[in-house]
């Protein structure tokens, strides 16, 4: 904080040494007070504070007044609270008091009438019970139902698949005939190559040109395919 | 068992060798306990580059294709085994899948852009995209909302 004093003219002549040479006398507060954890400054160290002398007359009479206000209190509060329980005790302003055959009635009703209040919902949650287990049944009949047409489809599924691969055992090539599978495969080479027009004719074959020319090298099926592909496209 | 499929170039050989060759090859896998579906021959024809395999420069091979059905677990056994015959220039194993099921949607892609399907879905998506705008013909004489 910069806190320009009052009275620089003044301060300048009293305390020229303090302000050294500055034209403009600057205080600097850093702080309010001193810090809590500052000692005791040591021109103050020894210093004991003066007791202030008290009149004894004084004195006295305020012990008196004092002892008096205390003592009516004390016996007011004293006075409302005994009041305050006396009251409890007696009155009936804020209940009803009842005689022990009215209270027996009392309860008598209260629990006749929890009983009705228990049939009645006892008799909606019956329903809704019931309600929940038919839906319950129909729900469980229902997956029963998709999980036995999944397991059906499932077997069909598997079934194909059996029937397919017992119709390709018979071509599978095992040690008997693998010599006749070998002779057979050297005997007529497989080629995949084709080319297409833009017409979408199919010339099936590595070398095969549009117009029957070149060295069909594909099987038979392939050659009748290429040939009908070849003529569509004449 | 999954289906795999055997291609493999043989080098230039004589008609009995290629035979004695195949057999043994075939003869691993149905020892192994495979089942060979199909057994084809792609021609003889020139690599389509020099190869050098077992210590031999090879510039004409005859191709070949067995499917099998096998344990994937033999898979790497029979690349090993036949990395090393020395008949064989190249191999490799590969796994039949199911042929993917398609439609043909070429005469859909060949409309122009604003008849396309998916064309209008971006248009859709840009046009909810967009930030609302105060229409000046609402009725009202102010803007309604924070500016």
């Amino acid at each position: 904080m910069l806190r320009t004093t009052t009275g620089v003219l003044a301060r300048l002549t009293i305390n020229e040494s303090k302000t050294s040479s500055s034209a403009f006398a600057l205080e600097f507060v850093r702080w309010r007070r001193k810090p809590r954890w500052l000692p005791v400054a040591k021109s103050k160290l020894y210093r004991v504070p003066e007791r202030k002398e008290q009149n004894a007359e004084e004195r006295a009479e305020l012990m008196r007044l004092h002892n008096n206000y205390k003592l009516q209190m004390r016996s007011l509060r004293q006075y409302l609270r005994e009041e305050v329980l006396r009251l409890n005790v007696t009155t009936t302003a804020d209940h009803i008091v009842l005689t022990p055959e009215q209270e027996e009635a009392e309860f008598a009703r209260c629990m006749q009438e929890n009983e009705t209040w228990n049939q009645k919902i006892a008799v909606e949650r019956n329903e809704r019970l019931l309600k929940e287990r038919e839906r319950q049944a129909v729900e469980i009949r229902e997956r029963l139902e998709a999980a036995r047409v999944r397991e059906e489809e499932r077997m069909e599924r598997i079934e194909e698949i059996v029937r397919r691969e017992k119709e390709l055992a018979k071509t599978f090539i095992t040690h008997e005939n693998l010599e006749t599978a070998i002779e057979q495969a050297l005997a007529n080479p497989v080629d995949y190559n084709f080319s297409i027009d833009l017409q979408g004719n199919i010339y099936r074959g590595r070398t095969t040109l549009p117009g029957g020319k070149g060295t069909p090298a594909t099987s038979g099926v392939q050659d009748t395919e290429v040939q009908q592909t070849i003529e569509a496209s004449n | 068992m999954p289906s795999y499929e055997l291609a493999m170039v043989l080098r230039q050989m004589s008609r009995p060798e290629i035979v004695s060759v195949l057999k043994r090859t075939a003869g691993t896998l149905l020892d192994r306990g495979c089942v060979i579906r199909k057994l084809e021959n792609l021609g003889t024809r020139a690599l389509p580059h020099k190869i050098s395999e077992h210590g031999i420069v090879h510039r004409e091979g005859t191709y070949f294709n067995i499917s099998f059905d096998a344990a994937p677990t033999k898979i790497s056994d029979f690349m090993e085994e036949f990395g090393r015959d020395i008949d064989i220039v190249r191999r490799r194993i590969f796994k039949i899948e199911e042929p993917e099921e398609f439609q043909c949607t070429l005469h859909e892609e060949m409309l122009p852009p604003a008849y396309r399907k998916d064309v209008q879905e971006m248009i859709d998506i840009a046009k909810r995209k967009q930030k609302r705008k105060f229409k000046y013909n609402s009725g009202l004489d102010y803007y309604p909302f924070q500016k």
